[in-house]
């Protein structure tokens, strides 16, 4: 048609592209549909709903048909959504859980890139979306899904292709024993605090996994400054957090957070506070201890052969990680959930009888994110105004200086315990 | 080559400017003569310029007495120049001086000339360690072996270069 | 290897095992890593070096420049003395006014032309606002290197000012080929010196903030300070020029020792430290910027009111017989032309002696012996431009 009578045509239709065939591959794709669907899809769906228990409403079981009817009536759904609510599947994957920390990771990189673009006298991202290119990031996201996943030649396939899934996975994790309100956590673990910083372990085998898997020089250097540095700042890390357990006298998190209810540990322990920071900034690799990505030494560091998704997911690990650490800082030592209570018992009156809104969860949520965030951007101020650490410079500052100092308050702590000046718990 | 020389004064001469005083250079050349008499030619004399020959196998000692006795310590450019009409190869090293204050403005153009066909000339690496790589682009761009220096190598050059020595006259960009 | 630094390698492995020499040979050989610094990693431009890291340690270093040769010595025998300015200044065109001063100097010795006075300090103007131009260059990528990303969007923003100046000025941003034999292209614009002190006295106040959050920074200094030290009699020996042998305790610069046109008459000191690390080869170059303000307001303030700006010359010039050899200051030291003139209206040779080219000798030296996290702050402190090195 388009290339017929021996003329030159730009097109990208085949030569023997005909329209009725196009239109009955299509009808012949429709027909497979409905005959799978029918055949398969919907005798499976009605199996698994034969086994499943199904919520009651008003004494009624909601059976699909009836779902529907609710459409009539949004009242009708409530009792669906606390179903889904009070399931531990939609606390992991929703909200305290991965979407929660996941929104806030995406909220993170956009606000990095304004707030640095501002730092530096520039604009940032300003074309995608409407406002100050808001939908910068969905953009950045689709670009990477589309771009194809370079595998290096001689590179151990089956660890390249997992450890990005496993980076992601073992921060997913991390959010899980995050409580973000009072009764809002995933899994509250008695020793909630000693399993952050067991996952957070993971993290330079991974790396070193990835880097050892590329069969590359610069991430195999990267991945050797990963671990040194992590394993570096470990040991500080969890020393400037045992002020706190000796404070509060627990390693549960949400009893971290209600021995906080008269003062912050801030007050108490604020050296604690300065090295948990340094030390979050190291474990994150972020700048000025971005060693394992130096570019202008080592290309990329443990990153450089990643391409395409792999480098997505990476990234969303990264800044899920960095989530975890902020909102860890302001459990240990900045209240968590805290605040003054300024939201109102009734927010709607016709939904008090349903009771979906509780005033004290959604305060709580709001002073943790408020909080969270305002750590995390004190997470992303170095990056404006540091240069990049040496290596011995860091791992001096790691080994000799973080450890004396969480030391110091750990001491001051001690001491304030056996003057009796406080308990454990609280203020005497 | 020696017409090019001889008509350099005049050059200078021509200019509205006024007389300069060359103290310092006729002093180093007096200096040179004295120690090598004929073994070193003076080319011509300007404003804080001077440009003496030599014969390559004198300009490794002409070398150390400028170094070591006159102070001039470091070569600011190696080049050559091909003069096939003549088929030699002038190789100049302009030598300055950082140590000495007084030396400061003035270059000395050092030259020596070699055959065309077989250039093999001395390196001056073991007198001025500042020539290691000027030597080598001259190795490659002119076809002047160094002998002494550790790499006559392929410098700024592809690696896969099978032709003449670029700058040399014969060889033509294309379409020029 | 053939290289003369692989001997200080081997004897740094003969104390550390006790195993026959061949042995230790080849367990030294295992415990290195050979690095292809460049021409494709970020932290080298279009240069290459072969990097051997020990653990953490560099103990071999090889330059291998010549990605971006383009035989402009070459090219120079094919064109007339006009023609042959705007592919000169091609190798560096940040800094385009300075490599073609030089050159313009020796071409007029060679046709017996002096330039008017107020072309010459029209000239000066425009060389001391291009320096700043390239070594707010430098300095963002110096930035950059060190993963200071601040530092990196603040000069590129700020050499916008100088940039606007040099467009007025000659009509284009980065390749200006002003100056010609004789003196320059044009006259410079009205209002154009107030616009100039006015940028200045603003940079002046932006040079302040950049001390601040970059060369105070303490971590800034931890990194470049007793970094890569040149000795005073190494930098002599080796023959570096420019901010890196003044780093290393030596005042020279080619404005005060051999002052061209009219440098004679303006009042400024040449800036140098004594340290001989890399924090003093990055704190000279800033301290230049600071000078050369200073030079550009005297320069403007002494300029004549007005006069003509160049020489007519006569079409297609012939150079007397004969050869020239001037040298000016650029942003990275001492820019030499050594020109051969056979009485044509080509030039018969042109040499170009540039200040990357001859930095660039120290990086073994310094290299050698360092950590591989100091390999940036070393290699760009040298303020080496590696297209104008291969010309």
């Amino acid at each position: 048609m388009a290339c017929g009578g021996g003329q030159v045509k730009m097109t990208t239709a085949p030569k023997d592209f005909r329209f009725g065939s196009f239109v009955g591959s299509i009808v012949w794709l429709l027909f497979w549909i409905i005959v799978i669907v029918s055949l398969v899809g919907l005798p499976l769906i009605f199996i698994i709903l034969f086994y499943i228990p199904l919520p009651y409403s008003n004494g009624e079981v909601i059976t699909p048909y009836l779902f529907l009817s609710m459409i009539v009536d949004p009242t009708r759904t409530i009792p669906i959504i606390k179903f889904l609510i009070h399931t531990d599947f939609f606390r992991a994957a929703v909200f305290p859980g991965f979407m929660y920390a996941a929104l806030i990771a995406a909220a993170t990189i956009f606000v990095e890139r304004k707030f640095l673009a501002k730092m530096q006298l520039r604009i940032g991202p300003l074309y995608a979306g409407k406002i100050e290119g808001i939908f910068q990031l969905m953009a950045d996201g689709l670009k990477l899904m589309s771009k194809e996943i370079i595998a290096p030649s001689g590179a151990d396939k089956p660890i390249f292709w997992t450890t990005p899934i496993l980076f992601v996975a073992t921060a997913a994790a991390l959010t899980a024993l995050i409580p973000v309100a009072p009764g809002w956590v995933v899994s509250d673990l008695d020793v909630g605090l000693l399993a952050i910083f067991a996952i957070l372990g993971f993290f330079p085998l991974i790396a070193l996994l990835f880097s050892w898997s590329c069969n590359s020089k610069y991430p195999f250097i990267g991945g050797l400054r990963a671990l040194h540095q992590m394993i570096a700042f470990e040991i500080p890390f969890i020393l400037s957090a045992l002020s706190i357990v000796l404070l509060s006298a627990s390693l549960n998190l949400t009893d971290i957070v209600e021995a906080q209810y008269a003062f912050w540990f801030f007050a108490i322990a604020p050296i604690s506070a300065f090295v948990f920071y340094i030390s979050s900034l190291a474990e994150l690799e972020r700048v000025p201890f971005d060693l394992p990505e130096a570019e202008s030494e080592i290309v990329a560091g443990w990153l450089t052969e990643t391409s395409g998704m792999i480098y997505g997911l990476i990234q969303l690990g990264t800044y899920l990680k960095l989530y975890v650490l902020a909102a860890l800082f302001v459990i240990l030592f900045m209240g968590g959930w805290m605040g003054p209570q300024i939201f109102p018992q009734e927010l709607i009156p016709a939904f008090t009888g349903e009771k979906i809104y509780n005033a004290t969860v959604v305060n709580g949520i709001f002073w943790f994110t408020i909080k969270t965030f305002g750590m995390i951007m004190l997470i992303l101020l170095p990056r404006g105004i540091n240069p990049r650490i040496r290596i011995d410079i860091l791992l001096h500052t790691g080994w000799y200086k973080l450890i004396v100092l969480s030391f110091i308050n750990m001491f001051i702590v001690l001491a304030m315990i056996y003057g009796g000046v406080i308990t454990p718990g609280g203020l005497q | 080559m020696t017409d090019i020389n001889n008509d350099i004064n005049q050059t200078t001469s021509n200019l509205n400017i006024v007389e300069p005083d060359l103290k310092i250079e006729h002093s180093l050349y007096s200096q040179l003569s004295s120690e090598f008499k004929d073994k070193v030619r003076l080319v011509y004399t300007k404003p804080n310029r001077i440009k003496i020959s030599v014969e390559p196998e004198h300009i490794i000692e002409v070398a150390f007495f400028l170094k070591n006795q006159l102070g001039l310590d470091h070569a600011e450019s190696v080049g050559g120049t091909d003069y096939p009409d003549e088929n030699v190869i002038e190789v100049i090293y302009h030598l300055n001086s950082y140590s000495r204050e007084e030396l400061a403005p003035i270059i000395l153009a050092l030259s020596t000339k070699t055959d065309r066909n077989s250039s093999y000339l001395p390196s001056l690496l073991p007198v001025f360690k500042s020539v290691e790589y000027h030597e080598r682009e001259t190795y490659e761009m002119l076809g002047v072996y160094f002998q002494g220096h550790p790499r006559n190598e392929r410098f700024l050059l592809p690696e896969d270069w099978a032709d003449i020595p670029p700058l040399k006259k014969e060889f033509r960009i294309k379409g020029r | 290897m053939t290289n003369k630094y692989s001997e200080s390698l081997d004897s740094k492995f003969k104390e550390t095992t006790n195993l026959g020499l061949e042995v230790v040979k080849e367990a030294s050989e295992d415990r290195l890593m050979k690095l292809s610094v460049g021409p494709q990693h970020p932290g080298s431009g279009h240069f290459r070096f072969t990097i051997k890291v020990d653990g953490d340690y560099i103990v071999y270093c090889d330059p291998d420049p010549g990605y971006v040769h383009r035989g402009e010595e070459k090219m120079c025998e094919y064109r007339n003395y006009i023609q042959n300015i705007p592919h000169l200044e091609r190798p560096v065109i940040h800094d385009s006014t300075n490599i073609t001063y030089s050159y313009s100097l020796a071409v007029e010795e060679l046709l017996g032309i002096e330039v008017p006075r107020r072309g010459q300090f029209i000239r000066a103007i425009a060389s001391e606002l291009n320096r700043q131009v390239y070594t707010l260059y430098w300095l963002a990528i110096y930035g950059i290197f060190l993963g200071h990303s601040t530092m990196f969007m603040w000069p590129t923003g700020d050499r916008e000012l100088f940039i606007d100046l040099l467009a007025a000025l000659t009509g284009a941003r980065v390749t200006h080929a002003f100056n010609i034999p004789g003196g320059v292209r044009n006259d410079i614009p009205e209002g154009f010196k107030e616009k100039c002190l006015e940028y200045i006295k603003y940079f002046e106040k932006r040079l302040k903030e950049y001390e601040d959050i970059f060369y105070n920074n303490p971590l800034f200094r931890q990194r470049t300070e007793n970094v890569g030290i040149l000795p005073k009699q190494d930098a002599i020996d080796l023959g570096v020029t420019g901010s890196v042998l003044r780093a290393s305790g030596i005042p020279h610069d080619v404005r005060k020792v051999e002052p061209y046109d009219v440098y004679n008459e303006i009042d400024f000191k040449v800036q140098y430290m004594k340290t001989c690390d890399s924090f003093a080869r990055a704190y000279v170059p800033f301290l230049d910027m600071r000078e050369s303000c200073n030079i550009t307001r005297q320069l403007l303030e002494k300029m004549p009111e007005s006069g003509e700006v160049r020489v007519k010359l006569q079409s297609n010039p012939k150079g007397r017989i004969g050869e020239a050899y001037k040298r000016v200051e650029s942003g990275r030291g001492a820019l030499s032309y050594y020109i051969v003139s056979d009485g044509s209206s080509k030039p018969y040779r042109v040499k170009i002696s540039v200040g990357s080219f001859r930095n660039i000798l120290a990086l073994p030296h310094l290299l050698v012996g360092s950590r591989l996290g100091d390999m940036p702050s070393i290699y760009w402190a040298l303020n080496y431009w590696p297209v104008e090195a291969d010309r």
